[in-house]
């Protein structure tokens, strides 16, 4: 089904969890946008008005919340939140880019032995030591290109351009352009 | 992850959308879980323990075992593997506690040679099931990692690397040379950052 085909506003596949807000003429779309989306916030997920998440993850704990802006554009993308990920307006995000607000794991060899074991097959409901969490925030007019990493704890300031394939592990200012893994600033005013 | 959905042992999984069976020469007991066959459908390998997983070790969707015919992986226990590419012709092994993130690959054979024309005989050899010829083509080069290694998501483990006990590896890394114990590693190529500090209480590998 191309996109023509969809209504411009709403979500087209199934029930929209009801802790989803979605601003005038914003669409969701794709069959797993809620396959982890486990957020028990009042409002979760909110979309600001003609904002597009085409095959966007919303992989979502029960604390998460992710708020999105006005006219973004995010294409297939995956957004891991535990705690905040906030993105401004006019922002774009390409494929198979992942940002997410935590560390997954515990980063000592001891906890996460503790963490591998509460994660086995058969330790069900065993609690898991604590990762550390960030929340991410992204700015307005911001552009990511595919294949990036968003880690923990960054903040993309206004006007910032992502190259293709960088993993932004620190924030990177305004108006600066960035590529690599790990990821460095080319040139630091795009306005000039 | 829940109890139903183990393995039964008649080499059929019961929760299984892919209509395939667990191949004999893999090694697990009702502890372990496998999300789907279809992780097999690449498995060519004709060794006695082609795969042996450790107690309460893990395989969940989008995993893919790419095993040529004298492979032999071995996960340990309590590892978690969650949507990884192994390619393997000789031998790749998995520590205790283990957790490999999603679409890593751990490779110990490029196995498409260099040079052109041996390349595009390789070609000729995959689109014709040849077996006899493709496996012949590289020389594998036998993947190590220790135990409690976490892997991040997207990165990829070249021949020949070993990684040390405990280390950690960034996400979208690419890791061409060996890792120490206790190192964090990561970018591409994969540099150790920074070393974490070892339990006091001996082997990490038996607390």
């Amino acid at each position: 089904m191309s996109s023509r085909d969809r209504p411009m506003a709403g979500w087209t596949d199934g029930d929209l969890p009801g802790n989803v807000s979605l601003g005038r003429g914003s669409c969701i779309s794709g069959p797993d946008a809620f396959k982890r989306f486990f957020s028990k916030c009042d409002v979760a997920l909110s979309l600001g008005d003609r904002s597009r998440a085409d095959g966007v993850k919303f992989a979502i704990g029960p604390q998460g919340h992710v708020a999105i802006g006005h006219d973004c554009y995010l294409n297939d993308c995956i957004l891991l939140a535990e705690q905040n990920i906030t993105i401004g307006n006019y922002v774009m995000i390409g494929w198979n880019t992942t940002v997410s607000d935590s560390d997954f794991h515990p980063i000592a060899p001891a906890e996460r032995i503790s963490d591998a074991i509460a994660l086995s097959p058969r330790a069900e409901g065993r609690a898991r030591p604590k990762a550390l969490c960030q929340s991410v925030f992204i700015g307005d007019n911001v552009f990511i290109g595919p294949a990036c990493t968003l880690l923990k704890g960054v903040t993309i300031g206004d006007g910032a351009y992502v190259e293709a394939g960088s993993v932004i592990a620190h924030s990177v200012p305004a108006n600066a352009h960035v590529r690599g893994n790990p990821a460095v600033i080319v040139s630091v005013d795009l306005t000039k | 992850m829940n109890g139903a959905s183990r393995y039964t042992g008649n080499r059929k999984l019961p929760h299984d959308w892919y209509d395939g069976v667990i191949p004999d020469n893999v090694v697990l007991d009702s502890t372990n879980h496998i999300d789907t066959s279809y992780s097999f459908q690449r498995f060519r390998s004709r060794m006695e323990r082609a795969l042996k997983l450790g107690r309460n070790a893990a395989i969940y969707s989008n995993s893919m075992f790419d095993l040529g015919p004298k492979a032999c992986v071995e996960v340990g226990a309590f590892s978690m593997l969650n949507g990884v590419a192994i390619i393997c012709d000789e031998a790749i092994h998995i520590g205790d506690y283990g957790l490999i993130s999603w679409n890593v690959v751990l490779m110990d054979n490029y196995r498409a040679p260099t040079s052109i024309l041996k390349r595009r005989a390789y070609i000729d050899a995959v689109l014709n099931n040849e077996s006899s010829v493709m496996d012949l083509q590289t020389l594998p080069r036998p993947v190590t990692i220790g135990a409690n290694v976490w892997i991040g998501h997207d990165s990829v483990v070249l021949p020949g690397v070993s990684i040390g006990t405990g280390s950690i590896i960034g996400a979208r890394s690419v890791v061409s040379d060996s890792i120490p114990d206790f190192g964090i590693a990561v970018g591409n190529p994969a540099r150790v950052i920074r070393y974490l500090e070892a339990p006091r209480t001996g082997d990490p590998a038996t607390l």
